[in-house]
């Protein structure tokens, strides 16, 4: 939760800055982000092990960045979220993206084989969307109605199990159509970050079906009409509809919009990481160093917007390209 | 049917103990005459073989349908609907259904009185379709569903055009003009449509070109640099910094620099030289409901415009499409653009797999059958080999983790390659380690079709040839193996098909979503064994399950499992075509 706060408390600043109308997705980069210049003298491979959820993100950077250097060699494998810090500590991957932060048993596992810690890029803003059926006529969420229909334990604080739609208030063939539960697996960042934050840490119930990627889940959630499901907002279709989330069993529903992602008004609004092995105070090689670089200039935050996330702004940027030392 | 007692062999009726009664004997007659001649067994027979065939069928007919229709270019239409929003697209999909009463409660009132009046006069139910509207930097969406009871007009507008684009996916829009640095040159939509018709071939080979540039020349001066930089890592590591060697290595590393830093900016210079002269042309559309857009002609890899397009020219649209999924990389985190990489993967992947699987397995088969007495030892192995038959194809990939990627490729690195540490050379994933890891997949299915064939091989053979005084190794060269040949043959058509059909071992041991360097291309030492690379039944998983734009990647996950079983099939094509030269030659040879 503590993380929760962090990133509410930085949104909320920038969110003065940037609470502008969007008017078109291509806009919603920060026009301070720098454009990419290329330098000479890179050439490598590169390996990415991580997120399922950024699995297209990092494509659509490797993309951009060979367009830069086509002879660099870009391997990336997403297979979860768990599956980077392993493959930092183990050397596999320069590159662990990952859809929540590492959790301190991997960065002590780390710390333990290097010395220090690893460092957390913060490459862009994601929403965890709660998707249902297209023709779902249900209009917000609470996060304890949430956790009510997904979790066993509801530490939410709701009273009742939620079974049906006709617990959530739906009439006619949605009152005792029994409601139809899409999530993760467990090696997913989106598993934990909703576990976490949606189902305040209780278990999943057994009915869950865990699907192997992001966009399984959603669609999922599109053939079955009864079905309600997790994922990045990134991967929202035609087929599905994103419902309103409320913090509070009482309060407004907050649609999942860019500017409620800004403001941190959004309950499951989160960072998406990349992880690099960087020790402090030292360069970074300059395949990574132009990598990173990539991924912090416009080019790299529209292939952000491209991906169906939201960039970070200038602000963000420039910190975290200062953690890694490039100015 | 019913046969004539008469007919009925009586002998086949005799009973192993005591006297049968009458009737009961009269019911196992008639059906031993059954039986006897042979219809209830041909039913059965042909109606499991009809079966097979009719889900084969339908399988291939539902690939080949959606595989097949993919690409031929689709109409356009403009919809608007009661709440005066214009959208246009391609229909993808339709569906009836029945619409809740909360659809109409969330409209305006006129109109939902309208549109439940609408749906009324059809039963209470409507029919809806997903529209590909495209021009998602503008929208926000690929995709949206529009219901007939909303739709105020609709129509198929002369100068729609489909533009496809290196990023950002489709946009649709009208032509408005034509600008070349800058200025409007032309402001009819045929005039404009002449002017891109003139230009766009010319600035795709100059764009190709830039690519040329940059992948190759720009390419090779960051090799040369990469490797100088590596002899200095060498250098440090094996000889200490203060060496004479490291010191020389490293001014050589600076030299190296310094001149590609000179070539890099002379070619860049003509990079941007054609950047600059393509970045002069522009393409101004505008969309359905009104908003401008300029697109660089560029970025324009393919536009037409759709309604306006004869049988001829669809066809040729369709063509290229094909020509480009087949030939180029892909784009868009692999939602767009071509497989090339991936059916570059398969194929050597599998040809790798076969020239590991094939000596390996046809020598041990070799020793059971030819050499070794039977016992029981020999039994045991036998029955090894066929349980290995059954081991879920996960165990070997991930066998293929810890023995090929981790150890030995983890040895080769330290051994060869420890300036790149903590970097893995070999000590991950790598077409090499997959191959190796679905040859051992696949050994049983070679040694069993081996063994079976030197079975087949007639005794007498042998004997003859021992008679004339031949070795035993003689024996199996110039006898045996000549003629269980196109049994081997066999042994690894099977191989080849079930290699190249597996997905899951190799998502373990080098199959990424993303790996457009091949492993083999015409940089030093050509042959690049330890990469990772791109597979087309990983790259269907990849769209079906992985995609962001879901619904654009359906019918691309069609094409590519029909591309799959067209190189699949044409693999074992070879194969049966080499098995049945070799047969002939066989036959030739003997009489």
């Amino acid at each position: 939760m503590q993380s929760k706060q962090l990133f509410k408390g930085i949104l909320a600043g920038l969110a003065v800055i940037l609470m502008v109308t969007v008017p078109a997705v291509a806009q919603m980069v920060d026009p301070d982000l720098k454009g990419y210049t290329p330098v000479s003298g890179v050439s490598g491979s590169i390996k990415s092990v991580g997120s399922d959820s950024m699995n297209n993100e990092m494509t659509l950077w490797a993309e951009g960045f060979l367009s830069f250097y086509p002879n660099v060699q870009i391997e990336i494998e997403g297979k979860g979220s768990s599956t980077a810090p392993v493959a930092l500590i183990a050397g596999t991957a320069q590159f662990g993206p990952m859809s929540r932060a590492m959790k301190a048993k991997e960065i002590d596992d780390f710390e333990k084989r290097y010395g220090y810690k690893p460092t957390a890029l913060r490459t862009s803003i994601d929403m965890l969307a709660v998707y249902v059926n297209k023709d779902n006529p249900i209009q917000g969420l609470s996060l304890q109605q949430l956790d009510a229909i997904f979790s066993k334990g509801r530490r939410g604080g709701a009273t009742k199990d939620i079974r049906t739609w006709g617990d959530l208030g739906l009439t006619g063939e949605w009152a005792n159509a029994p409601i139809s539960l899409y999530g993760r697996n467990a090696a997913s960042g989106t598993y934990g970050f909703f576990k976490e934050n949606a189902l305040f840490g209780g278990d999943y119930k057994d009915e869950v079906k865990e699907q192997p990627g992001s966009s399984s889940v959603v669609q999922g959630v599109a053939r079955d009409k009864f079905g309600i499901g997790y994922s990045g907002i990134g991967y929202r279709t035609a087929d599905v509809r994103v419902v309103a989330l409320s913090p509070t069993a009482d309060g407004t529903p907050v649609e999942a919009s860019p500017e409620n992602a800004y403001t941190g008004e959004y309950p499951l609004a989160r960072f998406l990481y990349v992880y690099i092995n960087h020790r402090p105070g030292s360069q970074l090689d300059p395949l990574r160093r132009e990598f990173v670089r990539y991924i912090f200039s416009r080019q790299g935050q529209e292939d952000v917007v491209k991906d169906g996330y939201y960039p970070v702004p200038a602000l963000i940027a420039e910190e975290d390209l200062a953690t890694v030392g490039i100015q | 049917m019913n046969s004539n007692p008469a007919a009925t062999p009586q002998t086949d009726d005799v009973p192993s103990g005591g006297a049968p009664r009458a009737p009961r004997r009269r019911a196992q007659r008639s059906s031993s005459s059954l039986l006897a001649y042979g219809e209830p067994m041909l039913w059965l027979t042909g109606g499991a073989l009809t079966i097979c065939l009719v889900m084969i069928i339908g399988l291939l007919a539902l690939i080949f349908h959606q595989g097949i229709t993919t690409f031929w270019p689709a109409p356009l239409v403009q919809i608007t609907t009661l709440e005066d929003r214009t959208f246009m697209g391609e229909v993808t999909r339709e569906e009836t259904f029945a619409p809740a009463a909360t659809v109409f409660t969330q409209l305006a009132p006129e109109v939902a009185q309208q549109a439940r009046r609408t749906v009324a006069a059809n039963d209470g139910t409507a029919h809806r379709r997903l529209v590909r509207i495209g021009n998602f930097e503008l929208t926000g969406d690929h995709f949206n569903w529009f219901s007939d009871f909303m739709i105020r007009d609709e129509r198929r507008p002369d100068w729609a055009v489909t533009v496809e684009r290196l990023s950002w996916g489709r946009f649709y829009g009208f032509p408005a003009a034509f600008l070349v640095d800058g200025a409007v040159v032309a402001d009819t939509p045929a005039e404009v449509w002449e002017r891109y018709e003139a230009h766009h071939n010319e600035i795709r080979k100059r764009w190709r070109q830039r690519r040329h540039l940059e992948t190759h020349a720009i390419g090779k001066l960051n090799r040369q640099e990469e490797k100088a930089r590596l002899e200095m890592r060498t250098a440090l590591l094996q000889h200490g910094p203060d060496a004479a060697r490291y010191a020389a290595a490293l001014e050589r590393l600076e030299t190296v620099q310094r001149r590609s830093q000179i070539e890099t900016a002379r070619l860049r210079e003509q990079i941007n030289a054609l950047n600059t002269e393509n970045s002069r042309y522009q393409l101004r559309l505008v969309t359905a409901d009104g908003q401008e857009k300029n697109l660089a002609l560029e970025e324009i890899v393919r536009a037409f415009p759709a309604n306006r397009l004869s049988l001829l020219e669809k066809t040729s649209i369709y063509l290229s499409r094909w020509w480009e999924f087949f030939s180029d990389d892909p784009r868009e985190a692999n939602s767009e653009g071509g497989v090339f990489p991936a059916i570059f993967g398969t194929v050597v992947m599998t040809l790798v797999m076969s020239l590991a699987v094939v000596p390996f397995g046809v020598l041990a088969a070799l020793y059971l059958r030819e050499y070794a007495k039977a016992g029981p030892l020999i039994s045991a192995v036998r029955i090894a080999i066929n349980n290995l038959a059954g081991v879920p194809s996960i165990v070997f990939g991930v066998f293929g983790l810890g023995f090929f990627c981790y150890f030995v490729g983890g040895t080769i690195d330290q051994l060869f390659f420890s300036a790149k540490l903590p970097s893995p050379t070999y000590g991950t994933g790598g077409i090499l380690w997959a191959s190796l890891t679905l040859a051992l997949l696949t050994l049983p299915v070679v040694i069993v079709a081996t063994e079976e064939a030197l079975a087949a091989v007639p005794g007498s053979m042998r004997e003859g040839s021992y008679a004339c005084g031949a070795s035993k190794w003689q024996t199996i060269k110039r006898i045996v193996l000549p003629r269980a040949m196109p049994g081997i043959m066999t042994g690894m058509i099977l191989a080849m098909a079930r290699g190249a059909g597996e997905v899951a071992p190799l998502m373990l041991v080098g199959a990424v979503k993303l790996a457009p360097e091949l492993p083999v291309d015409t940089i030093f030492p050509f042959l690049h064994p330890e990469r990772s690379f791109m597979h087309l039944g990983f790259h269907i998983f990849d769209l079906g399950f992985q995609s962001q734009n879901s619904e654009a990647a359906k019918p691309m996950v069609f094409t590519t499992t029909l591309l799959l079983i067209v190189i699949i099939a044409s693999l074992n094509l070879g194969a049966v075509l080499l098995r049945n030269r070799l047969r002939k030659k066989f036959i030739s040879g003997v009489f």
